[in-house]
């Protein structure tokens, strides 16, 4: 009985001051709020406080003893934070917590509570004692830094925010570019077609056949840009077979056979166009000289990086003919020699691999070298 | 073997409808009909006896050749989308067959058609798939060509 009795020391400290033992006599003069409950008793009552307490929350004694300490808590208190602190009491172990209590006038304060079981020798629980300490003051500041963090990242966010619709914006105008481009290169051939079925001569209807295959590069060119969703680089090889098998495939019946061995190139896009009109423009001289000479079986296409800087197309026919250069214009001619200007390519008119017949060009990878 | 088409189109560029009709002329079909916006579309379409319909995505009444494309299906009409723009295109193709990209060229259509008249009058198609033309996923799993 005389562990359950031990609480009792509370009317010690009850005692006027002076007549208790010293450490009630610093319990009750400290500046720091103390409360001790009695779990013994039904919902844990205060059984004494201080001057200290009675001083941070406006109360009278006679007001606090006998009730339980939650009259402290009021509508903005966390209800974690009770949570907790019912935890620690049921499961009798301490707890360091922050919680907003609330004054007898009303005005809240943020209270730092320390609480903690005081057990006897044998781990019985006697009671709670737990220290209050009104850290309002770090709280608002703790608070400041925590709203000033969130108005920073809000404003970040709102930034981000703004950036990604601009670069929506300008995504989706490149698309609609694109997408203008690729409607206008329809148009031209379906203009140059209408032209074409009018004209009589055979001379119009070659030109015209001719300028359709241009627009026709062009077109493959916009269609491969955007099938592999890089608008940076364009994939040479990938043109070729392209072009290639469609261009064997609309001259020639039976098409002409095609052998392709073609390296994985990609030029800047600036360079998609001319170099698209020049590998074409060879491609279909390869084609005309196999279905003229009539003995062609095949053509050989190829692209083949011959340093760091630079990379070689060759066109090829079976061998098994006149060379290939006896099967070109003069016009078409001039033609690949102005894109090669432009290209800072050199062309290999009239090249032999094994018994073929060939023409190669070499070709820059990247910028062409400037002019001094 | 019945390799003719018939064909319609639902294009807002009248020299492009014209141009097509060329296309499937000199490849041995024919176009039995034409529209430029959704409603002549949904409205002609059932009366056109078509095999197939080819659907522009930008229509004269706006982007709506999705939707187009989506009611012809559902009417049992097999769709290919013409277009510049894929993007616009949902995962599911709306349930067409595929799409030609533009700009095409004569002889990607006419190797896309090849393929389309396989695929739409005696499926599983045999021809092989042309580059010009990107089948719906689950038609390019059904008939296990890529
Ligand atoms: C010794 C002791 C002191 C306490 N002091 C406070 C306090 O200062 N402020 C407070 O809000 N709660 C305090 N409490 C917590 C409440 O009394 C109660 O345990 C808490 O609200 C959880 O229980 P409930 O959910 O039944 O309210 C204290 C508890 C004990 C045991």
């Amino acid at each position: 009985m005389e562990a359950r009795d031990a609480w009792k020391l509370t009317d010690r400290l009850q005692a006027p001051s002076g007549k208790g033992d010293p450490f009630a006599a610093a319990v009750r003069a400290t500046r720091m709020p103390m409360v001790v409950t009695d779990p013994g008793q039904p919902d844990n009552p205060i059984v004494f406080v201080n001057d200290a307490f009675l001083q941070l929350t406006g109360y009278e004694r006679h007001q606090v003893i006998g009730r339980n300490c939650r009259f402290l808590q009021g509508p903005d208190t966390d209800q974690a934070a009770v949570s907790a602190i019912r935890a620690a009491v049921e499961s009798k172990t301490d707890i360091a917590i922050d919680i907003l209590n609330y004054r007898r006038d009303g005005t809240p304060f943020w209270n730092a509570l320390y609480l903690s079981p005081v057990t006897d020798d044998d781990g019985e629980l006697l009671f709670f004692f737990a220290s209050q300490l009104d850290v309002t003051q770090r709280k608002r500041a703790e608070l400041d830094v925590i709203e000033e963090r969130d108005r920073v990242e809000a404003a970040v966010a709102e930034r981000t925010q703004e950036l990604e619709v601009a670069l929506q914006a300008r995504t989706d105008l490149l698309h609609e570019v694109d997408h203008r481009v690729k409607n206008n290169l329809q148009l031209i051939s379906a203009l140059v077609l209408i032209e074409r079925r009018k004209a009589t001569d055979a001379a119009t209807k070659a030109t015209l056949t001719t300028l359709r295959e241009r627009v026709e590069a062009l077109s493959a060119v916009h269609r491969l840009l955007y099938r592999n969703d890089n608008v940076v680089r364009f994939d040479v090889a990938g043109f070729i077979r392209e072009f290639a098998a469609e261009a064997a495939q609309a001259r020639g019946k039976p098409p002409v056979g095609l052998k392709l061995d073609l390296d994985s190139i990609s030029v800047a896009a600036a360079f998609a166009a001319p170099v698209a009109l020049m590998a074409s423009e060879l491609v279909r001289i390869a084609i005309t000289h196999a279905l003229a000479s009539g003995t062609e079986r095949y053509i050989s296409l190829s692209i083949k990086p011959t340093s760091d800087a630079l990379y070689r197309f060759c066109i090829a026919d079976d061998g098994t003919a006149e060379g290939i250069i006896t099967s070109i214009e003069p016009d078409q001619k001039s033609f690949i020699e102005l894109l090669a200007t432009q290209l800072h390519a050199k062309v290999h008119w009239n090249g032999y691999v094994g018994p073929s017949h060939s023409i190669c060009v070499d070709l820059p990878i990247d910028e062409p070298p400037r002019g001094g | 073997m019945d390799t003719q088409l018939r064909v319609f189109v639902v294009e807002d560029e009248v020299l492009l409808q014209m141009q097509l009709e060329v296309f499937l002329d000199e490849a041995g079909h024919l176009m039995v009909g034409s529209a430029t916006t959704m409603h002549e579309a949904i409205t002609r379409a059932p009366t056109a006896g078509a095999d197939l319909a080819l659907v522009d995505i930008h229509l004269a009444d706006g982007p709506t050749g999705v939707e187009v494309g989506r009611a012809l299906a559902d009417m049992g009409l097999p769709v290919v989308f013409m277009t510049a723009n894929a993007r616009r295109i949902p995962a599911d193709f709306s349930g067409a067959i595929g799409i030609i990209s533009k700009p095409y060229s004569q002889t990607g259509v006419a190797e896309a058609l090849k393929f389309l008249v396989s695929a739409v009058k005696h499926p599983p198609p045999e021809a092989p798939l042309p580059p010009c033309l990107t089948l719906a996923p689950a038609l390019a799993e059904r008939w296990r060509v890529n």
